[in-house]
């Protein structure tokens, strides 16, 4: 045993023993060869791609987003810079000690702090950074860019954001920005190539994105693994969005805001002669910069679910009853139809009865106004004498004039207008399921019933009134000379006899002249003359045996106020709408409002 | 005739610096050719000159013990050869017992220089166990039992410090004497069973990050951004080199930092995407000329000890080189080891230097 080695081992053995235990690693070698082959000659176009996009950082230059000015010049809205905080878990060693840090230097709670960073960091991938506290405050920002070195993992990262400088006042007007959303991209395929940018979301921000929005720019760079910048490659500069002047008179529309006193409601002024809109009011509004730079998730909940629904604007898409505000236009089917002359009265005694019906059809004075010709019920409001021209008048014979003057369709002002409702036989039966009675006929006679209207319609349907039949397609985009300027014809309406125009009007003037008229309340020697109609719309009808005292104990079943006007007769130079949600009287609440945006305009107006 | 003596004397001198200086100048040439070659990449890969600056003195230092080694007659220095062993031992239980920072216990640290005592046990143990087995003309069992327990040993305090892949190389040294010396083969297949028999023993030893290696091993894509991001980031360096490369200091994977450990275990990654797959050939040509003429030296030397020792070092070289590569190229575990006299790392680098000359004064004195 002691000897088996010099018996056996030949001398040379170890050589060969030795390749032996050489050849794994003479196998691993090839194996390691064939596999440098494989990775650079049969992958190698792959892996290029792959080394290149983890060297090329294609960041995206903003373009700055137009501004949006008024008539005058005035500024409405801007871009401010809003600086956030960034961090990248990454690089952080210890998270508590960093969030202490922090919160001590922001003088923010650690348990918020503390939260955002769990929440975020569980987003992002690595080396990738997130926002940790949204719009530092001037002192925030200073001490934060101070210490920013001794935090490893911290950055401030300025953007610009939407600002809007009458906030709440023009809320509904401009809109909002915001990010772009998934939804967003699948209608628009192109803004899938928008990163990090805020587009228009409602009003002028939405309807003029492309315009506001610009054109992003690229630039190249060349990062290393932790992102950082090694050099710039190439850089192909945005360009920056147009700016945008809007036909709105931000003095009027200040001023009027101020008079809603955030009642509930909405207002609509224009040109007649143009169709530029003046000033533009849905009531209660919000404050745009809380949606165009999200801070407080918790605010914008609140702004949505809100029950007064402040987001949205009652202006264009609020759809109301016009009542009585619809009695010159049913006046003048009945004129030039022929049920009834000018002179001809109507015994008012409070009611009104269909043949063959026990019902009575009441008028809102519960004694009626005695024989009234046309001027004294448009002045007085008779709802007798127009549940009698529009019942001879029959639904055929009352259409074709509310159609012409725009009812029950959109004007073309915005994308989110309300199409309003001009009730048909047709549409009766296939939304309610019964026939048209001739008791429809009878309340769409004082705009009442199925009928229902945006502010702005009314608005544009007065400015037909003021314009002799002609209405002008309305619209926000100021022109570049008002003078030289060709508003476009949407409407003409020719009367058999044009007197009728001025003795409408003439009956118009007495609501706020006459000493009868509904809107006397609001007349005054210093005033302008202005044209104009009060409006009730009920929102609840009236039971028999019941008593609108018991109803109007509910506020939110009260009679809306409504009044549209026009001025100075002579010669017009503004329209307005008014709707007072629940606000009961038009005279009282809604005309006073009219009668202060258009001596307030002509003010302004001869003040040019 | 007169001139006999006197020529003889010379001659004699002739001879004896002629020997002195007969090795073989293609393994020096191929070994500075290599140290230089790793100078330039690890610059290329750090961008750190005072790096470089500290490795080149490394490098003139290796070149010198090398030469030393080199002329060094082997036979005078067996008594030193078989007690070398005892050296690494101190240094390993010393690195053990030392306090240490971190979760490992590698380094010596002696102020103005480190070093690793692992690095230096992998070197030593196999030419004390060469020198031990090669005393007597013939060997006993005792012997093979008496250099088995002391690479066990070797292994074992290794493998606690802990340091997964140079404890399997420490192992490799001292059983490969013991494997070239004569160990019948039925003792090889046993052991060899029996080491397949330990193995789940074994990894129930290992440590998380070791086991975590593994796992990342066999499926490197499954988590691109966490542990096998090393791997996919190394193959993408050497895909993206293609042919020629990218040019030197040109790689955007290694100048963007994208490959880790760069300058040392992953510096064949760099050099891949900086020379290209012509590149990565030259330096597999260089590597195997290398080993086989280290290899020759086992091959024509006539003594028993030259062979054990030279056989059992190119071996050693071999691994290192061959387990670098194919982790680097991403069909072998991570392991953690330089790639021999290119990666930056001054002990490995000396040691390795060393090493050659040895195997050079091996090749001389037969």
């Amino acid at each position: 045993m002691k000897n088996f080695s010099r018996e056996k081992f030949k001398t040379g053995e170890e050589y060969s023993r030795a390749l032996f235990f050489l050849s794994p690693f003479i196998f691993l070698f090839s194996i390691s060869l064939f596999q440098v082959l494989n990775l650079t000659l049969f992958q190698g176009d792959k892996y290029q791609t792959i080394a290149e996009s983890n060297r090329i950082y294609q960041k995206p230059i903003n373009p700055v987003r137009g501004f949006i000015y008024d008539r005058k010049g005035t500024l409405l809205a801007e871009n401010i810079v809003q600086s956030d905080l960034y961090v990248t878990p990454a690089y952080i060693e210890d998270s508590s000690k960093t969030i202490s840090k922090l919160s001590n230097l922001l003088d923010m709670p650690y348990d918020l702090l503390e939260e955002n960073f769990l929440r975020g960091a569980k987003k992002v991938k690595k080396f990738e950074s997130f926002p940790l506290v949204k719009a530092l405050n001037e002192e925030q920002n200073a001490k934060a860019k101070v210490n920013l070195d001794s935090i490893p993992g911290i950055e401030v990262k300025a953007t610009l954001k939407r600002y809007v400088l009458h906030e709440e006042t023009l809320a509904h007007v401009l809109g909002y920005v915001g990010d772009i959303s998934s939804d967003e991209i699948r209608s628009d395929k192109l803004l899938a190539e928008l990163q990090n940018i805020q587009i228009g979301k409602t009003g002028i921000e939405k309807e003029y994105d492309t315009i506001l929005r610009g054109v992003p720019g690229i630039q190249t760079q060349e990062r290393d693994v932790k992102g950082k910048l090694v050099r710039v490659l190439d850089t192909e500069g945005a360009q920056d969005g147009k700016d945008i002047y809007l036909t709105i008179d931000q003095k009027l529309q200040d001023h009027l805001f101020k008079l809603f006193e955030n009642r509930k409601g909405a207002l609509v002024a224009l040109e007649p002669k143009t169709g530029l809109v003046r000033a533009l009011i849905s009531s209660p509004s919000f404050n745009p910069n809380i949606l165009n730079s999200i801070v407080d998730a918790n605010e914008v909940e609140s702004l949505f679910s809100n029950k007064e629904s402040p987001i949205f604007n009652r202006a264009v898409s609020g759809q109301y009853p016009p009542a009585s505000t619809l009695k010159p236009f049913v006046g003048l089917a009945a004129i030039e139809n022929e049920v009834i002359s000018w002179d001809k009265k109507i015994k008012d005694d409070g009611e009104f009865y269909v043949e063959g019906d026990p019902r009575p059809y009441r008028g809102w004075k519960e004694n009626g106004h005695g024989r009234v010709d046309m001027r004294k019920a448009i002045a007085e409001s008779s709802d007798v004498y127009f549940y009698t021209i529009a019942y001879d008048l029959t639904l055929s014979g009352v259409r074709p004039m509310l159609e012409s003057f725009g009812f029950g369709k959109k004007t073309g002002l915005t994308n989110f207008e309300a199409n309003g409702l001009l009730p048909d036989k047709k549409w009766k039966l296939g939304y309610k399921g019964d026939f048209w009675f001739k008791g429809d006929t009878i309340n769409l006679g004082i705009g009442q019933g199925y009928i229902l209207a945006t502010p702005l319609q009314l608005a544009m349907a007065y400015s037909g009134l003021a314009n002799r039949g002609v209405i002008y397609q309305p619209q926000f985009i100021q022109p570049e000379d008002e003078k030289s300027f060709r508003p476009k014809k949407v409407s003409e309406i020719q009367l058999s006899n044009t007197k009728a125009w001025e003795k409408m009007e003439q009956a118009l003037v007495d609501v706020i002249s006459a000493r009868n008229g509904t809107a006397h309340k609001i007349f005054d020697v210093n005033s302008v003359i202005i044209a104009g109609k009060t409006g009730t719309a009920q929102i609840k009808s009236i039971l028999p045996g019941k008593e609108y005292d018991a109803i109007r104990e509910n506020p939110i079943l009260r009679d809306h106020a409504l009044f549209v006007g026009y001025g100075p007769v002579e010669d017009p130079k503004l329209v307005v709408a008014v709707i007072i949600e629940n606000g009961e009287s038009g005279s009282e609440v809604a005309a006073p409002i009219v009668k202060s945006a258009i001596n307030f305009y002509t003010g302004e107006f001869n003040a040019e | 005739m007169q001139n006999k003596p006197l020529s003889f004397s010379v001659d004699i001198r002739l001879n004896k610096r002629k020997n002195l200086l007969n090795f073989d100048y293609s393994i020096v040439l191929a070994v500075i050719l290599l140290g230089l070659f790793g100078l330039a990449m690890i610059y290329s890969a750090s961008g750190s000159f005072s790096l470089v600056l500290r490795q080149a003195i490394y490098f003139l230092l290796g070149v010198i013990l090398m030469i030393t080694a080199a002329i060094s007659n082997f036979r005078k220095m067996e008594p030193i050869y078989l007690n070398a062993v005892w050296i690494g031992f101190f240094f390993l239980i010393l690195v053990l017992v030392l306090p240490n920072s971190g979760t490992t216990n590698r380094w010596i640290n002696l102020g103005f220089i480190g070093f690793q005592p692992s690095e230096l046990m992998r070197f030593l143990l196999p030419i004390s166990a060469a020198a031990y087995l090669t005393r007597n003309p013939q060997i006993k069992l005792s012997d093979w039992m008496i250099v088995l327990v002391t690479t066990l040993a070797a292994f074992i305090l290794v493998f606690l410090q802990p340091d997964f892949g140079t404890s399997a190389i420490v192992l490799l040294s001292g059983i490969m004497p013991i494997i070239l010396s004569g160990l019948p083969w039925k003792f090889i297949i046993y052991s060899f069973l029996g080491g397949i028999g330990i193995l789940p023993f074994l990894w129930m030893s290992l440590m998380d990050y070791q086991k975590e290696r593994i796992y990342t091993f066999l499926s490197p894509e499954a988590d691109s951004l966490g542990s096998g991001w090393n791997i996919a980031q190394s193959k993408i360096a050497i895909g993206s080199g293609q042919f020629f490369g990218k040019g030197y200091m040109e790689g955007s994977q290694s100048q963007l930092d994208f490959i880790p450990e760069s300058h040392t275990d992953f510096i064949f990654a760099v050099i891949v995407e900086e020379f290209g797959f012509l590149g990565a050939l030259c330096l597999f040509l260089l590597y195997a000329f290398l080993i086989h003429r280290l290899l020759y030296v086992a091959k024509s030397s006539n003594s028993k000890f030259a062979k054990l020792v030279s056989a059992t070092l190119s071996i050693i070289l071999a691994a290192y080189i061959t387990l670098n590569i194919s982790m680097v190229v991403g069909i072998f575990p991570v392991v953690g080891m330089p790639l021999p006299f290119i990666s930056q790392g001054g002990t490995a680098l000396v040691v390795n230097m060393i090493t050659i000359g040895i195997i050079l004064s091996l090749r001389r004195t037969t």
